[in-house]
């Protein structure tokens, strides 16, 4: 699995990931001589050195960009920076010490301890022991209301949990028409119309990062028939999902789509 | 962002390696704030000087740096870890001299202007209203920004050097109009008293984070305006103020529906009360950010003829070469009660080594010295100190 982000310092890096969901400064925040991190932080006695070090965006002193130098000098330098959000002080740092450095990086897509490739030309992080898998959820809308489905033990994954319309996206198949044929399949219901596709949500589950390609489909009729992928099915208003045991990443399907 | 043939020539490294990196760290800089271009500076102000903050991979940068990139735009100094000239005076080390002449010397192989000062507007740098420039040092480039009317974003030391070097900067921040634009009113009644202009951009600071004020029922002079932007910047980090009525883009602001904060004696007294740590200072440092002229012959006169306190602690007066040359029998004067020391300041010296307690009329040297220098500090007016002196 590749993920893109932006390039902001050049260079090829790879190593295990040092993950801190804090913002950070490198000043104070890190001893250069020993690489180990402070009690500033949440993860006081760990080294960056050679790991790839992710955490979501610079703070601080101005004075940071040299510590960087400094940890360059003592031999002590992460093999890479990634950030969720870039900002002066750790790219200047990073550029003058020579780190490869990626943003906009979704830092909940990183395990700690994962291996991975930082390429700070192409702005990409590569997750050698993650697989990719491409799938649709369609939400199906009528009256105001969405099809919420609970998925069956007979399924792959997420059994018993509620979802929309989902299925993987097979070869030479678009995303579209992926959703079209699921929706066909699982509810019975023809006619179908897409009114919104959103740009895809990735959603980590342990070695496996879900690329979820979300449609919401207004629905001509209200009466479906579910077959072996799903045990029930509710018309609910979108307020009520929270009432719901849902598949990963089913919120931020919602939300994309305005719901 | 876009990229002339002759600066991706640049960024391939066919100008060598100084100007490479130069163009990989501006590059950087513009792709993270979405800048369409770069655009051409006028003038550039370095930080990143002192020893103290830069340490020995600083050094080695600038080593690396100097051997093949010069700058192409005047360009200017801060503050040193030291007098380049009276340091042993200072209580410095030799090992620490030692750095900090290296550090000079690799600026100066590059064409940088090695008068170190914090106030390089009053000295020669002084770039004109509406012009693009490249700017470090928090007090400097809002004084540049708001009071001359020229345009910086808050540059690191490096990101600046970048641009002197290149002489361009990516376009974006405050060199877009609609970023300059007051975003709150502060409606102030204060004192005229210097002391109290610094105060109250401290408490502004506080209180607006990074926002870009615009103040109203004050009247600071140049002094006031400088020592005001400075503690501005250090308590929060306000690059671009207006002050109604005098700084040049105040008269095109739009107020309506813009927050008011009102900001009186109260506010000033705890602002002052709040960076007051400490008791007896065995340091008393004038001089954040540097003296000014105005104010050399303003401290002159006022101890002209008075004996010093047999009690007085060291005192330092701190301004820049430039200001000091122009300043002799003044000078001469304060020599007679402290130090008159140039090239650096209590902040980015290493005064930890001989000193506890720090009194000072700054309220931006009062934030940075517990933590920069491990300082009880005494926040008080010029009155207050000079007492303390004769």
């Amino acid at each position: 699995m590749i993920l893109k982000g932006r390039p902001i310092s050049k260079g090829k890096g790879r190593g295990e990931v040092l993950l801190l969901d804090e913002t950070f400064s490198f000043l104070g925040g890190v001893d250069p001589r020993t690489g180990e991190l402070s009690s500033t932080t949440g993860l006081l006695g760990a080294n960056l050195k050679d790991r790839v070090f992710a955490f979501r965006m610079g703070k601080g002193s101005t004075v940071g960009s040299y510590t960087l130098l400094q940890l360059k000098k003592e031999g002590n330098l992460p093999a890479a920076i990634i950030n969720n959000r870039a900002e002066t002080i750790v790219a200047t740092g990073a550029v003058m010490a020579s780190v490869p450095m990626v943003d906009s990086i979704d830092l909940a897509l990183l395990h700690p301890g994962d291996e991975v490739a930082v390429d700070g030309e192409a702005g990409t992080v590569d997750l050698f022991n993650v697989k990719e898998s491409r799938v649709v959820t369609s939400v199906l809308t009528n009256q105001g209301r969405i099809l919420a489905l609970k998925r069956s033990e007979k399924v792959s994954s997420c059994q018993n949990m509620w979802a929309g319309v989902s299925g993987y996206i097979e070869p030479g198949e678009t995303p579209l028409q992926t959703a079209m044929k699921e929706v066909e399949e699982e509810t019975s219901v023809h006619g179908c119309r897409p009114i919104r596709q959103a740009d895809p949500i990735l959603v980590r589950q342990s070695d496996m990062v879900w690329v979820i390609h979300p449609f919401l489909m207004e629905c001509p009729t209200e009466s479906i028939t579910i077959d072996w992928e799903h045990t029930e099915y509710r018309w609910i208003s979108p307020s009520q999902v929270d009432e719901h045991v849902t598949v990963p990443g089913f919120r931020r399907v919602l939300r994309s789509l305005g719901l | 962002m876009h990229l002339t043939l002759d600066e991706e020539s640049t960024l391939a490294g066919e100008r060598g390696h100084g100007p490479q990196r130069a163009m990989e760290l501006l590059v950087a800089l513009g792709r993270i704030y979405d800048a369409e271009r770069l655009a051409p500076i006028t003038s550039a102000h370095l930080s990143g000087v002192s020893y103290k903050t830069i340490g020995d991979g600083g050094l080695d940068f600038l080593e690396e740096m100097s051997a093949d990139a010069k700058v192409c735009v005047p360009t200017t100094l801060n503050p040193a870890g030291m007098d380049l000239e009276r340091w042993r005076e200072m209580g410095v080390d030799q090992a620490f001299a030692r750095k900090q002449t290296s550090i000079i010397n690799a600026y100066g192989r590059m064409g940088v202007q090695t008068n170190c000062t914090c106030t390089p507007y009053i000295t020669g740098n002084a770039p004109r209203l509406g012009e693009t420039v490249a700017w470090a040092e928090s007090s400097a480039l809002s004084y540049v920004n708001s009071v001359m009317g020229a345009r910086t974003n808050r540059e690191g030391g490096p990101g600046a050097l970048a641009a002197a070097i290149l002489g361009k900067t990516p376009l974006y921040g405050l060199h877009m109009e609609e970023n300059r634009r007051a975003t709150v009113v502060i409606e102030a009644e204060i004192s005229d008293d210097i002391t109290d202009f610094s105060l109250l951009g401290h408490a502004v600071g506080q209180k607006i984070g990074a926002a870009v004020p615009y103040f109203r029922g004050i009247r600071p002079d140049c002094n006031g305006l400088k020592t005001m932007a400075a503690a501005m910047a250090a308590a929060g980090s306000v690059a671009m103020f207006h002050v109604e009525g005098l700084t040049p883009e105040a008269g095109r602001q739009q107020l309506g529906g813009l927050e008011r904060i009102q900001m009186g004696k109260g506010d000033i007294k705890r602002a002052k009360d709040s960076l007051t740590t400490g008791k007896d200072p065995d340091l008393i440092a004038l001089g954040c950010p540097h003296l000014s002229q105005m104010e050399m012959k303003m401290l002159a006169s006022l101890l002209d003829g008075k004996k010093k306190r047999s009690d007085a602690p060291e005192v330092w007066f701190c301004t820049s070469r430039t200001v000091r040359a122009w300043c002799p029998k003044e000078s001469q004067v304060l020599e007679r009660f402290g130090k008159v020391v140039c090239d650096t300041c209590m902040i980015v010296a290493p005064i930890e080594g001989n000193h506890k307690c720090t009194a000072t009329n700054s309220a931006k040297a009062c934030t940075y010295l517990p933590s920069l220098c491990s300082q009880k500090v005494v926040c008080g007016s010029y009155a207050e100190l000079l007492e303390r002196i004769a």
